[in-house]
């Protein structure tokens, strides 16, 4: 079984580094292959809007730089993880570039679905989904992180998922518990 | 005698010009330019990737007295240029104190007929808007972006009467320093058709359009091709 993990901190953010590094150590302890990715220092480009990788070159960013990989990558796992910084209730720019070259896993067609108008996927087989947000003292924007978590799970529409928000004044000898009650929720781990 | 203001165009859309945030923003920006304002455009996706662009986008984000921030819908945010010009512009003003007022009006705009699906990233703004000292101006959310096609809109022609009528209220109550009333705010947000026509239309004819996109690129055959899937 395979993990991806996109992180989408800044160099130094050691709360995030600890959370990965759970993830990592107790995934890998039951046997899975983790693969971590450091968004920051890789070459992804922003998406154009040019809507190529729908209409030009189906399925595939006409970009040719490593956001390709990450849409590979993001279907090929069994579980795909995204950390950030809970930037102004949502996701950090670093976290963002690689989320906006994915969508070559939709297709542009337009369906019903939850009661509003969502592209259909491309694939048949979708990948479970673990977001955590990790939030500074004093901010209260869980409720919008969670809900864009929600909205990004209609789309992607993963066999699982869960998310939660890591308030950065916590203990960090928490973290392994915290992360492995989010690893029980996407049904990962018993 | 008291300087005019300035108002800042700020487009989120990668697309530039060549975008309907573009052609929605611009149209208000239009209108208080008439009202005696002083304009400018900035473009995040162009200046966001290196220092000396940063230095710009700060510097007339420093000068504007109010700030308009059209962007579109990517992945029920912001595109990830958009959120790194407010990353840079959040440190900026954690780090240079300012007693001027000024004023953040924010324009989303979707392909997707229901305005709701961009509520999220409004928020964000929002949010954004508070944590760096900005008086909120108000949103607005265009849906169904399909039917602007990018292009300059016109004042109260067809599809966009409603968006355009929305603008001009919205310019009123920015050239005189207020917020953009709710008035504005949902009558620019409000679709030319009824919603349900919108949405039947999206799943009957939007189909055809990507279609017919992808005929002109010789890639109909592949719309639905799979080029990850593992046993390939």
């Amino acid at each position: 079984m395979k993990t991806v993990i996109f992180n989408g901190s800044e160099e130094g953010d050691l709360t995030i580094k600890a959370i990965e590094k759970s993830i990592v150590d107790q995934l890998t302890e039951k046997g899975w292959e983790v693969e971590p990715i450091e968004l920051r220092n890789m070459q992804i480009a922003a998406c154009l809007g040019c809507f190529g990788c729908w209409v030009k070159t189906p399925g595939t960013c006409v970009i040719n730089d490593y956001g390709r990989e990450t849409t590979r990558k993001a279907i090929q796992s069994d579980l795909m993880v995204w950390l950030t910084p809970v930037t102004f209730g949502g996701y950090s720019s670093e976290l963002k570039k690689a989320l906006d070259r994915i969508i070559p896993l939709l297709l542009p067609y337009f369906q019903s679905y939850h009661g509003q108008i969502h592209h259909k996927m491309r694939y048949k087989k979708h990948t479970k989904l673990l977001i955590i947000g990790a939030q500074e003292p004093g901010l209260d924007y869980e409720e919008t992180f969670m809900a864009l978590a929600e909205r990004n799970s209609i789309n992607f529409r993963p066999p699982a998922y869960a998310v939660s928000v890591f308030q950065r004044d916590t203990d960090p000898k928490t973290i392994p518990a915290f992360v492995e009650e989010q690893l029980k929720k996407v049904e990962v781990i018993s | 005698m008291n300087q005019p203001r300035k108002v800042l165009l700020l487009i989120g859309s990668p697309r530039g010009e060549r975008s309907n945030s573009y052609a929605i923003g611009k149209f208000l920006v239009n209108k208080l330019e008439e009202k005696g304002l002083l304009p400018e455009e900035a473009f995040a996706a162009r200046l966001v990737n290196t220092q000396k662009g940063a230095e710009r986008l700060l510097r007339s984000v420093d000068n504007a007295d109010i700030i308009v921030l059209a962007t579109p819908l990517y992945v029920d945010s912001l595109p990830s240029p958009t959120i790194k010009a407010l990353e840079l512009i959040f440190e900026h003003r954690k780090a240079v104190f300012s007693t001027k007022s000024q004023m953040l009006v924010a324009i989303m705009n979707s392909g997707f007929p229901e305005k709701e699906q961009m509520d999220i990233a409004l928020k964000i703004i929002q949010n954004f808007a508070q944590e760096s000292n900005f008086k909120w101006g108000g949103g607005i959310r265009v849906g169904w972006g399909m039917a602007l096609n990018s292009e300059p809109l016109k004042e109260k022609k067809g599809m966009t009467r409603k968006l355009t009528a929305g603008l001009s209220l919205a310019s009123v109550n920015l050239s005189e320093g207020q917020p953009i009333s709710k008035e504005a705010e949902e009558l620019a947000s409000t679709l030319f058709l009824p919603l349900f026509v919108a949405k039947s239309v999206s799943r009957l004819f939007g189909n055809r359009g990507w279609n017919k996109l992808a005929k002109d690129n010789n890639a109909q055959a592949k719309m639905c091709d799979r080029p990850c899937e593992l046993n390939q």
